[in-house]
């Protein structure tokens, strides 16, 4: 691989250990990937960073980075921790704070923006063709599909060294020759009241070449980005192109295929009808934008409060502040508004019976990590529920 | 005294170059490593449970979570990992993981027939990769 000068310096050491070491990984799976050079990156983001999900080996290694010299050369963002950030959730379990905060201290020595959020195009909206090295499954494709940016699904390491050295190898989706749409997605029209989630697993599982989608022209953003995150959820997906809204010059498109997506398909990834008592709904995978977080403080207003069970909303820590009024008022009207976190990365205080989300990737990660069952479903109907009416 | 027959030679493209010989777990289909995977006992967490420690790791690919290089990486500290990985597809994620935790991993070049002959031979299989070939034998 050519490397500048610059980035041989960077690589021998001349620059430090943790930008060594940084350098060792990109060049590393670059070599790996045939990559022929580097590329600068105009931000990182950085995944992985949840004590739950990384553990004590995870934890060693950005403190080793951080206390051996480790600084972010580019913008660098984060995604959600363990722990709720503003400490009142009666749902999310802050046990694991002493460790979660032992890995923001590594985070913030590294000059990183403590966003805590998986919505990272929220505080720095990708350009199109701009060169982004970011973890976080649901960002990348978002990134690619939405923006137009140039990202891999970089593993949490390769993201982090990204930001070190301000580089990453230039292979994968950061050419222009590998954004090649090569199927075919037909969504009809009657399938747009199925939870999206449901459509984004089907695609994830059953569709491996970056497919084009259409038929979602008149779906909200925020619904798109549900079934994008679920589609790289149960997939490897990293970009869909997206009829009416991937940027034009990002992508091309040499179809070989052409499918539509069927109801019976679809009813696998629903989720079964629910039993027990305890139920948790759960709004906020990825994290609501502000139009969601309007939208859940409409529906609850409209359907009063939550009387039944209980209902998790997840939002970036920043939105605590941003949207306070309405934060306050979802509380006050029953709701757990948790910040930085999300049931992903996190661990629950109390047990449920099932779980009642509009999320795909909630759905295909809560099943997993949790062992509760899931059923999808749409915002408004999540809130109904919720509400007892 | 047991003896080796060789059922199968095929063609792998080193991705992280290493030492990769063991009896064969296979799990034929993507997977995430988050969520998917238990890093202190080295199984997967579903219902089979099933386990590659010390073994040879080959399944289809990766999906989900950008978490997966820690889980990785994880394995290797806990003495769980496997001896080396073979997959059909692969993806940046897996790399960085078997970088970090220096795990040999390998493309199958006809990984669909080579996961077919592993599901057909239902004996003791052990697997060496010497260079770019593949040597799949039963032991007898």
């Amino acid at each position: 691989m050519y490397l500048t000068l610059e980035q041989e310096k960077m690589l021998r050491g001349d620059y430090g250990w943790a930008i060594a070491k940084a350098m060792e990984i990109i060049v590393r799976v670059g070599e790996a990937l045939g990559a022929e050079e580097l590329v600068k990156v105009e931000h990182a983001h950085i995944s992985g960073i949840s004590y739950s999900t990384i553990g004590k080996y995870g934890l060693e290694f950005l403190r080793e980075l951080a206390l051996r010299g480790g600084k972010a050369r580019v913008f660098t963002t984060v995604n959600p921790g363990c722990i709720d950030y503003s400490g009142l959730s009666k749902i999310i379990d802050n046990s694991l704070v002493g460790y979660q905060k032992l890995i923001d201290e590594s985070l913030e020595k590294m000059e990183f923006k403590l966003t805590y959020t998986c919505i990272p195009y929220f505080y720095k909206p990708p350009l199109p063709g701009e060169h982004l090295a970011w973890g976080e499954s649901s960002a990348v494709i978002f990134a690619n599909s939405i923006y137009g940016g140039f990202t891999n699904r970089e593993g949490g390491p390769v993201a982090l060294a990204a930001s070190l050295t301000g580089y990453t190898y230039k292979a994968g989706l950061h050419l222009l020759e590998n954004r090649v749409g090569r199927i075919e997605v037909k969504v009809p029209t009657s399938l747009l009241k199925v939870p999206i989630g449901a459509i984004g697993l089907w695609i994830g599982e059953n569709i491996k070449a970056i497919p084009c989608i259409c038929g979602l022209r008149s779906v909200l953003l925020d619904e798109v980005k549900s079934m994008l995150a679920s589609m790289a959820a149960s997939g490897s997906h990293a970009l869909a192109i997206i009829d009416g809204a991937t940027p034009r010059g990002t992508f091309r498109v040499e179809l070989e295929e052409r499918v539509e997506v069927e109801n019976s398909v679809l009813e696998n990834y629903i989720g079964g009808e629910y039993s027990g008592s305890s139920i948790l709904g759960y709004i906020g995978c990825p994290h609501t934008s502000p139009h969601e977080l309007v939208e859940i403080w409409r529906l609850v207003r409209k359907y009063g409060r939550i009387r039944r069970g209980k209902l998790l909303v997840t939002i970036p820590v920043e939105f605590a502040e941003l949207y306070r009024d309405i934060v306050l008022e979802l509380k006050a009207r029953g709701v757990d508004v948790a910040t930085g976190t999300c049931p992903v990365v996190s661990r629950f205080k109390g047990k449920f019976d099932y779980v009642l989300t509009n999320s795909g990737k909630a759905l295909f990660y809560i099943e997993r990590i949790h062992r509760i069952k899931v059923k999808l479903a749409r915002v408004e109907e999540i809130v109904r529920e919720l509400s007892g009416l | 005294m047991s003896e080796n027959s060789l059922v199968y030679r095929g063609s792998v493209k080193p991705i992280v170059p290493g030492p990769c010989s063991g009896e064969v777990v296979l799990v034929n289909g993507y997977i995430s490593f988050f969520g998917e995977i238990d890093p202190e006992r080295g199984c997967f967490i579903d219902s089979k449970n099933v386990c590659f420690h010390d073994k040879i790791l080959v399944f289809k690919g990766t999906r989900g979570s950008t978490v997966a290089p820690y889980v990785i990486y994880a394995l290797r500290r806990n003495n769980t990992a496997p001896r080396c990985i073979l997959v059909a597809e692969v993806e940046p994620m897996l790399i960085a993981g078997c970088v970090l935790a220096e795990i040999p991993l390998f493309t199958v070049e006809k990984y669909e027939e080579f996961v077919r002959l592993v599901k057909n031979t239902h004996s003791n299989l052990y697997l060496e990769v010497c260079g770019g070939v593949l040597l799949l034998y039963r032991r007898e």
